[in-house]
């Protein structure tokens, strides 16, 4: 038994101390405005605290904290990406998230479990074996393994998939991990907030002041606020913020469903992915089967479920796990997905002085989170674009400097 | 202790004259046909049914109604099974869930002692320091995860799913969903009927029976049910959830209905709500419905000494119903709003100690009820321990109020509200076709409800019938059906919120305090709601809990969504019937007959080539010979084959592709590129002109069905007179090339194949072997050759013919591999493999493909500015002749001074030409001839090539001249 | 499952359908970059009533919707000569 939990049970659960302070009042100025108080709203606003100094900040949230995309996806962190500005990127992430636990002093049950990217075809194996060279190249360990590794590595996947699109290999991502993704929002929002963040919830950003096309202030729904800076670091919600600072992008939303199983005993250690037959799924720290797929295939903003999501998963996950046909399936969930159209987000600097973007992160934002909260906010601190996140700028459209993920990641998490 | 009945009663599920034999924990038991496993067990005296997630607390029985999660099973080909509602069957094995050894003795049960240790979020709290220990703790942890276990040697039961049409979906067979249904009827509209229970009737077969009106009411119900015609009714049904444009797939034992109806009635009733106290989890401590399911759908009497709590008018019913049926009642403790004493009055009479504002403040026990403790308690629920008073028994039953089953309702965009006088939430808001009814609604007597069925049959036929729907009569009744505050914390805990997940009270004022101090925060915090059940019985009282401890109402408190499924549903009924069409070429067949190594392709099958895997190379490098010293056939039925008809066709032609079509001259064929808006190449392929009117085009295998996409949008968007048939299925196609290609074909044909008639790059239609085909001179590979589109039907016939013809020539039948050789040799690239999802023709090396001279296609305003801006170019590389190193692999990189300057989109050992050969996709200042590439191959070796720049064979083409002296006969 | 109003056929679900995203006019084939881009990359992302190109696969068709993208409710059919333009040819 940890001397913590000893601690906790000796002297009674009702002696720990609050997790989140009281919410205060919402103060007319701030430094810095941080619109979304998701993973990435809350990091960002910890690392302007603890690394720049600037403590005069609020997150807004129009939910509850970790509300949005933080506690919809499936968890999986991984930097197995294909282009080099990609596999940086993540692979900085990944390595902040193995110890995040220790620096928020919360336990993330960070769980490094191995990723395995499935090839059912020779294009897919030329893809994955492309990322495994790219990856390689800059020390991020995936190999690209063949049908026999993969059985061995996945005890009761069904290698010929019911009879179609048997598998031929995949890209074996060694430091994949999944991570309980409320955690980390709430970790960084105590962090944050005993470093002086206030964190606002249920307060919705309702308009945005721009003067001589710089930022000066938001409108929220409990009043105004002004400002010198605003970073908009929601999901879902971001073509409604760029609007109000006048700014076009490629952004649209997309559902991203999701659902879980009852708990079962654990027998999948790995997280498995197929992009050819667009599933992933790992098994969680409670037994669950946690599984998702590609985004739906219109534009909705909204996060009703679908009955042809869990039908067209099911029929997928019991081609690859036949012996999971009985495990049922509990619940279902969407978020609202940033697609743009190099399947790369949009972060740093915009058009408009003062305000920041950290958007269009389609279906891979949670892994990012750390990485994103430090990044943006070098980069707000500095008032220009942290070099990890140049290549994912905002005006990349603009020149026609598109970011190549597109060949890798239409199902990536 | 509980026990079957002697004497049957009047709606009882089981069938006292069959019995089964069914094996629990290794013990042989008898029971009814259809008896649940639980009421089997409980029939036999066995109470402690399972152990608790967590705490590993004993569990029995709890709803009886499809909520007992403590009480799962595993059988030989399933688990998690539901004991409460599965049947039992003969010769059925039946293991409890999460033990380790027997129940009674499971290894784990200690961890009760430890619950103090183990908080709500403890795992947030510790094992992440030191570092390195986490993973030992992690181990730990996860094999304490999970409830059943899956047997790896299962196989899916595949079943096909069915659809269901009907104008009304009446969804719950309880007397509201029997008059909805039969009121629905009357209007003459088509109605399937569907419950969850495996009999219509709902609480009229278990919670009226002591209402004397009830039995002839619920008889003329039914049977007026079973007589109309216009009535289908499924039972063992449940309505898994509300999808948009009422879709609702209904779950069976034979699979799963998706029922598609116009109007849905949501008579779904609703779910007993557990009082909380200590104890409140021990085997005996059930809820009051329970009690009464188990009498009177199985004749199983719940215990023989009971306590009662009862908080509402069903509860006193409740406990006249079970004292009838022989419980002897040592107390029935009653307190709140819900609580008249005139409804206790037949309890009274008889003798029973009633006890008016009292409340069970804990059940004692080891490992199942013994006693209970009770004590007054005040206007706020709290107890007076002073007056405390401990009673014996053997059942502690409770009925402390209800919780709306609204699922559908909700997810159908419904809206309920905290109704403070009925103490519970209603429905406030439902869209016009989406109607509650009966107690759902928060209406509570039989007639009441019955009315309120009717009604809402009636305003959903306005609905549908586009009239004015008229306001709800308000069928809700006016008093309680609940107390407030169904709580009694305990200082020593084991007050359980949610049995589920093993949350007590403290857990989730722990969590509030801490700041999870809001419905959805604290769920996820605590989990509560998250289990099996989702929150079926813990939901509301949580709910409640947090709003008194936020000093707030229900409504602002909030709710947390109801998702689907309503209760869980298995993987391979979601699955279904395993549904993979694939497509075959007319020739299909012959490439089986003849050899050919099969590979999907898409919904195709087609052959990479034909001899055995293991001689691959050899195979595919003597077919590479046949084509380029003699004459090779390769099907190529799977490119897309559209025609495009109309005065604009050329417009759209030139609109569409990146070189101009309109001034293609009738008779010939030209390449086509197509790209996005984005500049980007999507597809190639070749476009013929037959007519001024009329072309004939190809497009790749895999963009065939895109292309035509793309091309009748753009008709339309354009504005064009012009039609486009999409002919890929009905017609096959081959290519027949070599130098010997012309001898081959030229006695099946009926035109001049001379350079002259028919010249390279030619398309004319013929009659080959008497049957129509289109001829066209194109040549992938590089040689010489023909292909022929003919229709499906007439294909195969053409292709025997041509090999007979060919056989005194050595024809070969060749594959995909082989032909990704041969157009490497030629250079020729293949879209999506040399090319990326961001290439554009320069950096494609094609700038000839597009002609900017025109005013506008789909890519020239970006191409117009890519135009000599690409950073990176295909180049041609050649590697020396001699190396016996192992060749570089396609997406290998090329490394410039430590960094990633390139890859290898396409390589290959050419038997042509004697060396390797291939492309790669190089940084700009890479793309010269003669440049060095240093290419990274397997296992880190560096390997040299060279750039080239003229076509690897045949650069001038000479190969596919018709009247070449080889060639001609 | 969702339905759409196909034009020919009637109701049918959502699966038979082809989502052709945003109609968005193009720009001229000499178009400054800005546009080009503008063009190729930007699109309306905020909730709004949306035209949208919709292909239905059995009968081989395309046809406007104008779709509220926040309600995904179908407001109207949009008659291609509303959407349609003349290309420039040579």
């Amino acid at each position: 038994m940890p001397w913590r939990l000893l601690k906790i049970g000796l002297r009674g659960a009702h002696k720990e101390p609050r997790f989140f302070p009281e919410p205060a009042d919402l103060r007319d100025s701030y430094d810095v405005v941080i619109i979304g108080g998701g993973g990435h709203g809350l990091a960002c606003a910890y690392y302007l605290a603890t690394r720049h100094g600037i403590r005069n900040v609020a997150v807004l949230e129009q939910g509850y904290i970790g509300g949005g995309n933080t506690g919809r996806n499936t968890t999986i962190v991984r930097s197995n990406y294909l282009t080099p500005d990609g596999v940086r990127f993540y692979d900085a992430s990944v390595r902040m998230f193995q110890r995040l636990s220790q620096e928020l002093d919360i336990n993330l049950f960070y769980s490094t479990r191995g990723h395995y990217t499935l090839a059912h075809s020779d294009e897919a194996m030329r893809t994955m074996r492309w990322r495994a060279e790219v990856n390689r190249h800059l020390d991020v360990d995936s190999q690209v393994v063949d049908r026999d590794a993969v059985g061995r590595g996945i005890p009761g996947l069904d290698l010929d998939c019911g009879g179609s699109q048997p598998v031929m290999g995949a890209l074996y991502h060694a430091p994949g991990a999944v991570v309980r993704h409320d955690a980390v929002a709430w970790g960084y929002a105590r962090a944050a907030t005993n470093n002086g963040v206030e964190v606002h919830q249920k307060t919705r950003v309702t308009g945005m002041q721009v003067e001589n096309g710089r930022v000066c202030g938001v409108a929220t729904d409990r009043g105004n606020i002004r400002c010198g800076a605003v970073v908009s670091m929601v999901a879902g919600s971001t073509p409604r913020i760029t609007e109000m600072a006048g700014l076009s992008t490629p952004i649209e939303i997309f559902p991203l469903q999701a659902c879980v199983t009852e708990p079962v005993k654990p027998f999948l250690d790995t997280i498995v992915v197929s992009g050819s037959l667009h599933v992933y799924v790992s098994q969680s720290s409670r037994g669950e089967l946690v599984m998702g797929a590609s985004v739906d295939p219109a534009v909705l903003h909204s996060t009703r479920s679908s009955f042809e999501f869990v039908e067209g998963l099911a029929d997928r996950i019991v081609d690859l796990f036949p012996f999971t046909a009985r495990l049922r399936i509990n619940r279902q969930w969407a978020g609202m997905s940033d697609m743009t159209p190099d399947f790369a987000p949009i972060m740093g600097t915009t058009p408009v002085s003062g305000f920041y973007l950290d958007a269009g992160w389609g279906t891979w934002g949670f892994k990012a989170t750390p990485i994103s909260g430090s990044t943006m906010a070098d980069t707000v601190a500095n008032n220009r674009n942290h070099e990890l996140i140049e290549p994912f700028r905002f005006d990349r459209f603009a020149d026609f400097q598109l970011v190549g993920e597109k060949g890798a990641a239409s199902v990536g998490h | 202790m509980p026990f079957r009945r002697s004497e049957a009663g009047p709606r009882e599920w089981i069938d006292r004259h069959r019995t089964v034999h069914f094996t629990f924990e290794g013990t042989r038991y008898v029971a009814f046909a259809g008896d649940t496993i639980t009421s089997a067990l409980q029939a036999n005296g066995v109470q402690l049914l399972g152990r608790s997630f967590k705490y590993h607390r004993p569990r029995g029985a709890l709803s009886m109604a499809n909520h007992d999660v403590n009480a799962l099973f595993t059988t030989a080909d399933d688990t998690n099974v539901r004991g409460d509602v599965t049947p039992v069957t003969d010769a059925l094995d039946v293991r409890p869930v999460n033990v380790s050894g027997s129940l009674a003795r499971d290894a784990h049960r200690h961890l009760d002692r430890l619950g103090r240790f183990l908080p709500a979020g403890f795992y947030y709290k510790a094992f992440h320091k030191p570092r390195w220990l986490f993973p030992y703790w992690e181990r730990l942890i996860r094999r304490r995860a999970g409830l059943g276990t899956v047997d790896s040697a299962w196989t899916p039961r595949r079943r096909p799913k069915r659809y269901g049409y009907c104008d009304v979906l009446v969804v719950g067979g309880g007397p509201a969903g029997l008059q909805a249904a039969l009121g629905a009827a009357e209007a003459s509209l088509d109605v399937l009927l569907v419950d969850e229970n495996p009999h219509l009737g709902g609480s009229l077969d278990y919670e009226w029976v002591t209402d004397p009106a009830a039995p002839a009411q619920r008889d003329e119900l039914m049977e007026a049910v079973a007589a109309s015609p216009a009535i289908r009714v499924l039972t063992s049904a449940v309505a898994l959830g509300f999808y948009t444009d009422h879709w609702v797939p209904v779950s069976t034992p034979e699979g799963i209905i998706k029922v598609r109806a116009r109007g849905v009635v949501l008579a779904t009733g609703v779910i007993e709500q557990p009082a909380v106290f200590r104890n409140n989890d021990l085997p005996g401590v059930l809820m009051a419905s329970a009690a009464q399911r188990l009498l009177h759908r199985f004749g199983v009497q719940a215990c023989e000494r009971a306590v009662l709590q009862v908080n509402n008018p069903e509860g006193f019913a409740a406990a006249e119903d079970l004292r009838r049926g022989g419980v002897e009642l040592q107390a029935v403790v009653a307190s709140g709003p819900g609580v008249q004493k005139a409804d206790a009055a037949a309890l009274v009479d008889a003798g029973v100690p009633v006890h008016f504002g009292w409340a069970i403040v804990e059940a004692h026990g080891d490992g199942a009820v013994a006693a209970a403790t009770i004590a007054p308690v005040d206007a706020g629920g709290v107890p007076d321990q002073t007056h405390a008073r401990r009673i014996d028994c053997d059942g502690v039953v409770s009925s402390a109020g209800w919780g709306p089953a609204g699922h559908l309702l909700y997810q159908a965009g419904g809206r309920f509200s905290y109704d403070d006088t009925l103490e519970m939430p209603v429905p406030v808001a439902w869209p016009d076709t989406v109607v509650p009814a009966g107690r759902m609604n928060g209406v509570f007597s039989l007639a009441s409800q019955r009315d309120d069925g009717r009604d809402a049959a009636g305003r959903l036929a306005a609905a549908l019938a586009g009239g004015p729907v008229s306001d709800p009569m308000s069928n809700r009744d006016t008093r309680a059906h609940a107390t407030p505050w169904p709580v009694v914390p305990h200082p020593k805990g084991r007050d359980f919120v949610d049995l589920d997940e093993d949350l007590q009270y403290k857990d989730l004022i722990q969590g509030a305090r801490e700041g999870f101090d809001n419905v959805e925060l604290l769920k996820r915090f605590t989990t509560v709601g998250m289990g099996p059940s989702q929150g079926k019985h813990s939901n509301l009282n949580a709910f409640r809990i947090l709003a008194r401890y936020l000093g707030q109402g229900m409504d602002e408190t909030g709710t947390t969504t109801a998702r689907p499924m309503y209760h869980p549903v298995r993987l391979e009924d979601l699955a279904g019937r395993r549904m993979r069409p694939w497509r075959e070429t007319p020739v299909q067949a012959w490439h089986g007959e003849h050899g050919g190594f099969l590979m999907e392709s898409g919904e195709w099958e087609r052959p990479s080539f034909y001899g055995e895997e293991a001689d691959a190379q050899q195979v595919i490098a003597s077919e590479v010979t046949a084509v380029r010293t003699g004459v090779g056939i390769i099907d190529v039925s799977t490119l897309g084959k559209i025609e495009v008809l109309g005065p604009d066709a050329a417009t759209l032609l030139d609109g569409s592709y990146t070189m101009r079509q309109g001034n293609l001259r009738a008779g010939l064929t030209r390449y086509a590129l197509r790209t996005d808006d984005t500049g980007v190449i999507v597809d190639d392929g070749v476009v013929g002109r037959l007519a001024e009117d009329h072309y004939y085009l190809t497009a790749t295998s895999s963009h065939a069905e895109g292309t035509y996409q793309t091309l009748t949008r753009h008709a339309l968007e354009w504005g064009l007179d012009v039609h486009v048939v999409n002919r890929t299925g009905q017609l096959g196609a081959l290519n027949l090339t070599g130098p010997l290609s012309r001898r081959v074909l030229e006695p099946l044909v009926d035109v001049d194949l001379s350079e002259a008639a028919l010249p390279r790059l030619g398309m004319t239609d013929a009659r080959v072997c008497g049957e129509w085909a289109r001829l066209l001179r194109v040549g992938f590979v590089g040689e010489l050759g023909y292909e022929i589109h003919a229709p499906a039907g007439t294909m195969a016939r053409i292709w025997d013919a041509l090999m007979d013809a060919g056989a005194p020539l050595g024809i070969r039948p060749f594959g995909v591999d082989t032909q990704r050789v041969l157009r490497l040799e030629k250079g020729h690239i293949i879209v999506g493999q040399d090319t990326d999802g961001l290439t554009n023709p320069f950096e494609a090396a094609m700038p000839w493909a597009v002609h900017l001279k025109k005013p506008w296609f789909v890519g020239r305003p970006a191409l117009a500015h890519l135009k000599g801006a690409e950073q990176r170019k295909l180049v041609r590389f050649v590697m020396a002749a001699d190396s016996s190193a192992p060749l570089p692999r396609e997406s290998h990189l090329v490394i410039r001074d430590g960094t990633i300057a390139g890859r290898v989109t396409s390589i290959a050992r050419s038997p042509t030409l004697g060396r390797p050969i291939g492309l790669a996709m190089v940084d700009r200042d890479l793309a010269e001839a003669g440049q060095a590439l240093a290419i990274r191959g397997d296992g880190g070796r560096m390997l040299a090539a060279e750039v080239v720049t003229e076509t690897f064979y045949d650069p001038d083409g000479l190969r596919q001249n018709a009247d070449a002296p080889e060639v001609t006969p | 499952m969702q339905q759409l109003d196909c034009p020919i056929i009637g109701r049918r679900p959502i699966s038979e359908f082809v989502y052709g995203g945003e109609v968005r006019r193009p720009p001229p084939g000499d178009a400054p970059l800005a546009d080009v881009a503008d063009h190729a990359f930007n699109r309306t992302g905020q909730p709004t009533v949306l035209r949208e190109w919709w292909f239905h696969r059995p009968t081989g068709r395309w046809f406007v919707l104008e779709r509220n993208t926040l309600s995904n409710v179908v407001e109207r059919v949009v008659p291609p000569q509303e959407v349609a333009y003349a290309i420039p040819t040579l």
